[in-house]
C-alpha cells in the first residue's frame, strides 16, 4: 500500500467508500475494506504532511543536480 | 497698415490661438526617437523628440501615464499621439503626449499574428493535443531564469500549497536573441528527469522581452514535449505563442505554480471527510447488523430450541410413513407380477418344452436319413458310370494306345538316326573334297619351299661356296692353315676344292 502514488491512494480510498455507501457488501468484507481504506488514511496523511520544504534543486548544464536556494 | 506695437504676450496668445485652430495640430501623431527624457517630482515627464535633423520638445502629463505600457528611456524609437501646443510663458512650442507607444511593435505584432495562424493550421493549438496536468505531481521542472522574479514566485507559491513536490531548476536566458534556443535546449534536456509537470516562462517585460516565446522553434519545442506543460509568460494581459501551444496557460508564474500543484490544506479536507464518511459506513453498518441479530435472537427457535427437534422428528415420522406406504404398494406390485408368472402356458405345461424338443431331433433324424439316402445313391451313380466307361469294357484299348504311342516312338527314332547319319556323310565328303586333303603335298610344297628359302640363307654362309668360287681350304692333320708356320716340310696337305680334296705334300 506504501507503494501506491498519493494521487492512486486516494483513487483507491474514494473507490472504498463508494463501495461501502453502496451498502450491499457483506459485513466481513465491509470491515476487511474498511481496514483497508483506515490504512489508506494513514498513507495519505503521511504523505501530504510529512514534507516541510519543497526540495528545489538546479540541473546544471553537465546535469548535476545541486540545490537550489531562492535567497542566494 | 498701421504700425503697431504688440507685447511678447499678445504675439504668443495670437500664436496659441492659431496653434489651437488648426486641426491637424489638435490631433496628431509623431514619430521619433526620444532624449533627455526626465520626470519631475511634480510626477510629469519632458523630453525631446528627434530625428536626424530637427527636435522638438515635448512633455508627458502625470494623468497620461497610466496608460503607459512600457518605461520610456534615452533612445528609444516611439510613435507619440497628441497635439502641439504653445507654452505662452516660455515662447516655446511643445508636442503634449496623450499617448505614447514603441515604434516597430507594429512589425512584430504582424509577425506574431502570422505565426500563430500558420501554427493554428497546423493543428498545434488544438485542444485534442492538450494533455491533462497531474494533479499530485511527486517533481516539476521549471525552465526560466534562475535569477529572475518567476522562479522565486514559483517556488514559494508550490513550498506554501505542496511541499512534498520536488522542483528541478533548468535555468535558461528569458530575452534576447539567445533565449530561444537556450529553452530548446532545456526543455530537451528536462525529458530526461522524469518530471511530472513542466513550467516555461518568465516574469513580465515589454513585449521584446517577451518575444523568445513567440518564436517558432520555442513553440515547436513545446508542441513535441511529452510531458505535460504549463506556459506562464509575463502578466495577465501578455499572451504568447508558447501560452497556445503550450498544455495549460497560467497568467503569471505564481498561477502557474497554483495549477501544477493541488493545496495540502485542502487534501488534508478531504482526507478528513473521507474518514467521516467511512467511520459513518461502519457505524451505521455495525449497528444494522447488530438489529438484525437482536431480531433474530427474539426468534422462537431460538428462544425455544427444543422447537427444532421438534420439526425434525415430524419429518422423521413422515419420512417413516412414507417409507413403510412404499413398501407395501412394492409388495402389492411383486405379488401381483409373480401371479401372472404363475399363470403363464409354459408353466403350467411344462411337458410342452419336452414336446418341443422331440419333434425338432425328429426332424434333424430325418434329415440325416435322407441325407445319407442321397449320398449312397450319388456314389452308386458314380460307379454305374465308370463302369459303363469304354475302358473298363475294352482294357486292350489302353494297351493299344501304348502301343502306337511306342511304334510312333520308334519310327521318329529311325528317322532322327537316319538323319543324322545322313548328315555326318555329307561332312565327309565335304571334308573329303577338300584341297588340303586332295593335294596334301600343297603343304609339303609350300614347307619345302620355305626351307629352299632358308637354306639358300645358310648357303650364303657356307664356306664351302666359297670354293666354287674357286678359293680352296688347306688343311694339315685336319688343322686349317692359316700360316706358313702351321706346317713343316714333309707334312701332308689336303687342299679342298669345290669337287673334292686334293692331297699334297710340302716341299
Amino acid at each position: 500500500m506504501e507503494d501506491l502514488s498519493f494521487e492512486e491512494s486516494l483513487e483507491k480510498l474514494e473507490e472504498i467508500v463508494n463501495k461501502l455507501e453502496s451498502g450491499n457488501i457483506p459485513l466481513d468484507d465491509a470491515i476487511d475494506e474498511f481496514n483497508n481504506a483506515m490504512q489508506l488514511v494513514k498513507v495519505c496523511n503521511n504523505k501530504l504532511n510529512n514534507a516541510e520544504e519543497a526540495i528545489a534543486k538546479i540541473v546544471e548544464d553537465n546535469g548535476e543536480l545541486i540545490d537550489f536556494n531562492i535567497n542566494e | 497698415m498701421e504700425n503697431k506695437n504688440f507685447s511678447v504676450s499678445q504675439i504668443n496668445s495670437y500664436l496659441k490661438k492659431k496653434f489651437n485652430m488648426d486641426p491637424k495640430l489638435k490631433n496628431i501623431q509623431v514619430k521619433g526617437e526620444l532624449s533627455n527624457y526626465k520626470s519631475y517630482a511634480n510626477g510629469h515627464d519632458y523630453f525631446t523628440l528627434k530625428d536626424e535633423n530637427s527636435e522638438i520638445s515635448g512633455v508627458l502629463y502625470k494623468g497620461r501615464k497610466r496608460n503607459l505600457e512600457f518605461k520610456p528611456e534615452d533612445g528609444m524609437k516611439v510613435i507619440i499621439k497628441g497635439s502641439v501646443e504653445v507654452y505662452e510663458k516660455k515662447g516655446q512650442y511643445q508636442l503634449k503626449a496623450n499617448s505614447m507607444k514603441k515604434d516597430g511593435i507594429g512589425d512584430l505584432y504582424i509577425s506574431f499574428e502570422k505565426l500563430k495562424e500558420k501554427l493554428k493550421s497546423e493543428g498545434l493549438f488544438d485542444e485534442s493535443h492538450k494533455k491533462d496536468i497531474p494533479k499530485y505531481p511527486k517533481r516539476i521542472g521549471v525552465i526560466t531564469a534562475k535569477t529572475g522574479s518567476a522562479i522565486k514566485d514559483i517556488i514559494t507559491t508550490i513550498n506554501r500549497r505542496y511541499p512534498q513536490c520536488e522542483i528541478y531548476v533548468f535555468s535558461t536566458l528569458v530575452q534576447g536573441d539567445f533565449a530561444a534556443p537556450q529553452i530548446v535546449s532545456q526543455l530537451k534536456k528536462s525529458q530526461r528527469y522524469d518530471l511530472d509537470t513542466i513550467i516555461i516562462g518568465r516574469g513580465g517585460g515589454s513585449i521584446e522581452d517577451l518575444w523568445p516565446f513567440n518564436e517558432e522553434i520555442v513553440a515547436r519545442e513545446i508542441f513535441d514535449c511529452k510531458i505535460p506543460i504549463i506556459s506562464a509568460v509575463g502578466h495577465e494581459t501578455d499572451f504568447t505563442i508558447s501560452d497556445f501551444a503550450a498544455d495549460l496557460r497560467a497568467p503569471t508564474p505564481t498561477a502557474a505554480a497554483e495549477l501544477a500543484v493541488p493545496q495540502t490544506d485542502e487534501l488534508n479536507n478531504r482526507i478528513c471527510e473521507i474518514n467521516k464518511r467511512l467511520t459513518k459506513i461502519m457505524d451505521n453498518k455495525l449497528s444494522s447488523n447488530k438489529e438484525r441479530l437482536d431480531n433474530i435472537c427474539k426468534k422462537q427457535i431460538i428462544k425455544n430450541p427444543e422447537s427444532i427437534y421438534n420439526i425434525k422428528q415430524m419429518h422423521l415420522d413422515q419420512l417413516i410413513n412414507n417409507l413403510d406406504h412404499y413398501s407395501k404398494d412394492m409388495i402389492t406390485k411383486n405379488k401381483s407380477k409373480l401371479r401372472l408368472l404363475e399363470n403363464s402356458a409354459i408353466l403350467k405345461n411344462p411337458e410342452n418344452i419336452y414336446e418341443n424338443k422331440k419333434t425338432h431331433l425328429n426332424n434333424l433324424i430325418k434329415n440325416l436319413d435322407y441325407s445319407s439316402k442321397n449320398i449312397i445313391t450319388k456314389n452308386k451313380n458314380k460307379l454305374q458310370l465308370i463302369e459303363g466307361s469304354t475302358t473298363l469294357k475294352n482294357p486292350k484299348n489302353i494297351y493299344e494306345n501304348k502301343k502306337t504311342h511306342l511304334n510312333n516312338l520308334i519310327k521318329n527314332l529311325n528317322y532322327s538316326s537316319k538323319n543324322i547319319i545322313t548328315e555326318n556323310k555329307n561332312k565327309l565328303e565335304i571334308i573329303k573334297s577338300s584341297k588340303i586333303l586332295k593335294n596334301p603335298n600343297e603343304i609339303k610344297n609350300k614347307k619345302e619351299d620355305r626351307l629352299i628359302i632358308n637354306i639358300d640363307k645358310l648357303e650364303i654362309l657356307n664356306p664351302l661356296l666359297t670354293l666354287k668360287r674357286g678359293y680352296s681350304i688347306a688343311k694339315s692333320k685336319d688343322k686349317v692353315i692359316k700360316s706358313v708356320k702351321d706346317v713343316e716340310s714333309g707334312d701332308e696337305v689336303n687342299i679342298k676344292v669345290d669337287d673334292g680334296t686334293i692331297n699334297t705334300k710340302v716341299i
